[in-house]
């Protein structure tokens, strides 16, 4: 099923009875736990229309089968953009992004949760709701649009998205030193950390030790942080298109981690701990976030990085799945998602399996 | 014994009717009732144990911050049991080195930053009533303040809570990284309005001190020409810490004020813009904004020279809801939202509606996210200045809804606000609002008519509604003194 309009895809939701799988550009079909049954899959990639562009309003508006890099190509004549670089790159669509709450590196001014000001969904009777609105602040009726993101399409499917925009930076520049081990490398996060730099990106990629910093403001801004870098380590700067190849290896390599990857949150101070403690064969650390991105050894040590942290699977073969719930929620939030799950959607048929009503294996 | 009395000390009662009208409304008059009692618990285990009597004996109750909130959020509109928070006003832990605090509901937003300054941090979301108002009515409300513009409001800065559900149950979300472990729960709790949770400890994020500040002042001959400098001042690409926009009507209460700072009095507009940031580099965006405000022929454009000057320039803009004492009795704050680039329009027509109704407005407002709030001045003595006020507040917001925009930015919907929820929302919408509102709140005795509509029969399905206040009075009497009846489900 692929749906040219909203009213379509309402239409059809109306009439189908059995279980439904909302796809966007399917970057993530191995995000979630396994599907537990599928009788028809919703094709978004047609509702791939920019409704709405107010450059002078900073907001756009935007079908959810847009691709990133549709978007991107669009603000670009402006230049605005949309300041998100998820793992699963350009491709995907705004909307998978938003279900899966798909975060990447750039992230020191927030994830897309924070860039969402309106979202437009079909439940799974076919009616059309909303929440949120088209002004960049607003306060106006509960922010359900917060709820979907990061719901997998379980909820409600995901078709319009309203956003708010920023100017490009006029400059970016990134630093990548190597440090020798370990002790070095947290020592120079240590350095950063009370530099007075505000880097926008901060990654600790392993096994290697390095340490990618990202520089985004106005000229003189970027001047003066690469000017001040902290001299633990001899610092290898590059811009341009040199900058946007290396944060492409950076996302290949990270595509290239498997065949079980967890994102475990732990606090900046603990990402040290964390990588020690669980000893990943390779890793990248949103290190000012207090975030790792491992590929870890073997499935069983899933569990014993939840006995003290949270863990996400990012991905992993469906047999890992199956075994291991995807978010690992507590007893709290699992109450409240899955009351949220049988409000929606009372017969499971939304995706039924892939978010909270998989996380009790 | 009552059962309140098993929970709370004496002194954390409140239940005598004189002291009881404090309680009867929040920082909005135009609405009051009074609750049948006031508790002032001082841990969240006592949170939890009134919310399960309440629950026990079918009282509805509303938590309560420092009731400066603008849209009736703490209205008690059936009275019933007031949960007043202010008493868990304890910082409980800076973390520095991760940039986090933990704070218990009752703190005063401003003593947040206060703590965090010694440290080189602050909390960023500053609503013009931070020096009184608590953290966890901003977390109810999800406020907003001059700042927002650049740094977002509360919900971007909260990344973890515990709370105490509408049961009775006390649960912990989110995490202190503040990244959401599937549904962004936390996120959709925060702007609730007190309709979800009871939020009794919250975990935020806290921001290092930007290296420099720049602050500026300019003022115009022309509504229009302020307007297009907010937008030429976007359009630049440059990303200010606050544009706020300040009419002559502002100016000359604010200039008769204890607030005065100096603002030039024969302007029509003025902008106050704040840039912050790096050191390098801000000196080159405040002259970009000075030349695009002379451009848009600016007739003033004074850049504080210093802190005091920066504080004076500020005083005004915070002051100003303060200075309308000296226009008129009484007033109330609109708070709609609109694209910012149909700020013109909207402000002529706002202007026209006042020589209308004959109705004073002054305008000071968020400019640069384009949250609007037209003051409407009247005197309360007059019931037929009272009637006008309706007819208006409701013209203004359908005149920002119809250009594309919203009912509140920073505000909430609260009691004032719910009848007009149809102008923005379809039935289906508010249909889903309620489910998720269900989940949450199952038989909506925390704080009950707020958000939703009344008058089109947007009903609560399960509500325990239709009881009267004489009944809830009475059962609240049966917890303060200990009759034995418990009402049947």
């Amino acid at each position: 099923m692929r749906p040219q309009s909203v009213q379509e895809l309402a239409e059809f939701l109306a009439r189908e009875k059995g279980a439904v799988v909302p796809l966007g550009a399917r970057t993530q079909t191995f995000f979630g736990n396994p599907l537990r049954r599928a009788d028809c899959a919703v094709d978004l990639t047609a509702l791939s229309r920019i409704t709405e562009y107010v450059p002078a309003d900073l907001t756009v508006h935007v079908e959810a089968g847009v691709t990133l890099e549709q978007l991107e190509h669009t603000l670009l004549e402006n230049n605005q953009f949309l300041p998100l670089d998820p793992w699963n790159g350009p491709a995907a669509t705004i909307g998978g992004i938003a279900a899966a709450n798909a975060q990447g590196p750039f992230r020191a001014v927030g994830t897309i949760r924070d860039w969402i000001i309106g979202m437009k969904v079909v439940e799974i009777d076919g009616r059309i709701s909303k929440a949120g609105g088209r002004v960049v602040k607003n306060v106006t009726g509960y922010d359900l649009h917060k709820l979907y993101t990061g719901s997998l399409g379980s909820l409600a499917i995901i078709v319009e998205i309203s956003l708010k925009l920023r100017s490009k930076f006029a400059r970016t520049a990134t630093a990548i030193a190597r440090f020798p081990d370990m002790q070095t490398v947290a020592d120079g996060i240590a350095a950063v950390r009370k530099s007075g730099l505000q880097p926008v990106a901060c990654e600790w990629v392993g096994p290697e030790h390095e340490l990618w910093l990202r520089f985004g403001e106005d000229l003189r801004a970027v001047d003066w942080q690469l000017q001040n870098l902290p001299p633990v380590a001899a610092w290898k700067v590059t811009e341009g298109a040199d900058e946007a190849a290396a944060w492409e290896r950076l996302r290949s390599m990270y595509s290239s981690f498997g065949p079980v990857v967890v994102r475990a949150v732990g606090l900046p101070t603990t990402v040290r701990e964390i990588i020690q403690e669980y000893r990943p064969g390779a890793w990248i650390a949103h290190a000012l976030n207090g975030i790792v991105l491992m590929q870890i050894t073997s499935p069983d040590e899933i569990g014993r990085i939840r006995q003290k942290y949270r863990a996400v699977i990012e991905k992993a073969p469906v047999e890992v799945r199956r075994q291991f719930p995807t978010f690992g929620l507590n007893e709290a939030e699992y109450d409240v998602m899955k009351k949220m799950k049988d409000a929606f959607d009372p017969e499971g048929r939304l995706n039924p399996g892939r978010h909270v009503d998989g996380e009790r294996k | 014994m009552g059962k309140l009395r098993q929970i709370f000390e004496p002194s954390a009662v409140v239940e005598d009717e004189t002291e009881l009208l404090v309680y009867e409304c929040d920082g909005l008059p135009l609405f009051k009732n009074r609750p049948d009692v006031v508790v002032f618990p001082q841990r969240t285990e006592q949170v939890a144990q009134v919310v399960r009597l309440a629950n026990e004996y079918r009282i509805p109750f509303l938590p309560r911050g420092a009731g400066t909130g603008l849209s009736g959020g703490a209205l008690a509109v059936e009275g019933g049991i007031v949960i007043e928070l202010q008493r868990m006003n304890r910082i409980l832990s800076i973390d520095v080195e991760n940039r986090v605090a933990v704070v218990q509901p009752g703190v005063v937003n401003l003593h947040i930053s206060q703590a965090a300054a010694p440290h080189g941090l602050y909390y960023a979301p500053d609503p013009s009533s931070q020096m009184s108002c608590s953290i966890g009515g901003n977390v109810a409300e999800n406020s907003g303040g001059p700042h927002c513009l650049k740094y977002g409001m509360t919900t971007n800065h909260i990344l973890a809570i515990e709370a105490v559900t509408a049961t009775g149950e006390i649960i912990r979300l989110g995490n202190p990284a503040g990244e959401p472990v599937g549904m962004d729960l936390v996120g959709v709790i925060v702007g609730s309005e007190g309709t979800f949770a009871i939020v009794t400890e919250i975990t935020i994020r806290l921001l290092p001190k930007p290296q420099a500040v720049k602050t500026l002042l300019a003022a115009f001959h022309s509504v229009e020409e302020c307007s297009q400098t907010v937008s030429d001042v976007i359009a630049a690409g440059i990303v200010p810490s606050a544009l706020e926009f300040v009419d002559a009507k502002t100016i000359e209460a604010v200039e008769a004020s204890v607030y005065k700072a100096g603002y030039p009095q024969d302007a029509v507009a003025a902008l106050l813009i704040e840039v912050d940031g790096f050191r390098e580099g801000l000196e080159e965006t405040s002259t970009a904004i000075v030349e695009i405000c002379r451009r848009n022929r600016a007739y003033d454009v004074r850049v504080a020279k210093d802190d005091d000057e920066r504080a004076k320039l500020w005083l005004g803009r915070k002051g100003a809801f303060g200075a309308m004492g000296r226009l008129a009795p009484d007033m109330i704050t609109m708070d709609a939202v609109i694209p910012r680039t149909r700020l013109p329009e909207v402000l002529v027509a706002i202007d026209r509606m006042s020589e209308r109704y004959g109705l004073g407005v002054a305008n000071v407002f968020h400019a640069g996210d384009g949250n609007l709030h037209p003051l409407i001045l009247f005197d309360s003595r007059h019931s037929d200045q009272v009637d006008k006020i309706f007819g208006m507040s409701e013209e203004i917001m359908k005149l920002c809804v119809g250009v594309g925009g919203s009912l509140s930015g920073e505000h909430g919907i609260g009691y004032e606000k719910k009848d007009f929820m149809d102008l923005v929302f379809t039935d289906p919408d508010l249909q889903t609002m309620m489910r998720v509102k269900q989940v949450f709140n199952p038989a909506g005795l925390l704080n009950p008519d707020k958000i939703f509509p009344s008058r089109r029969g947007c009903t609560e399905v399960g509500k325990h509604t239709t009881t009267s206040t004489a009944e809830i009075g009475k059962r609240v009497e049966s917890i303060l003194l200990g009759s034995p009846e418990k009402v049947q489900r």
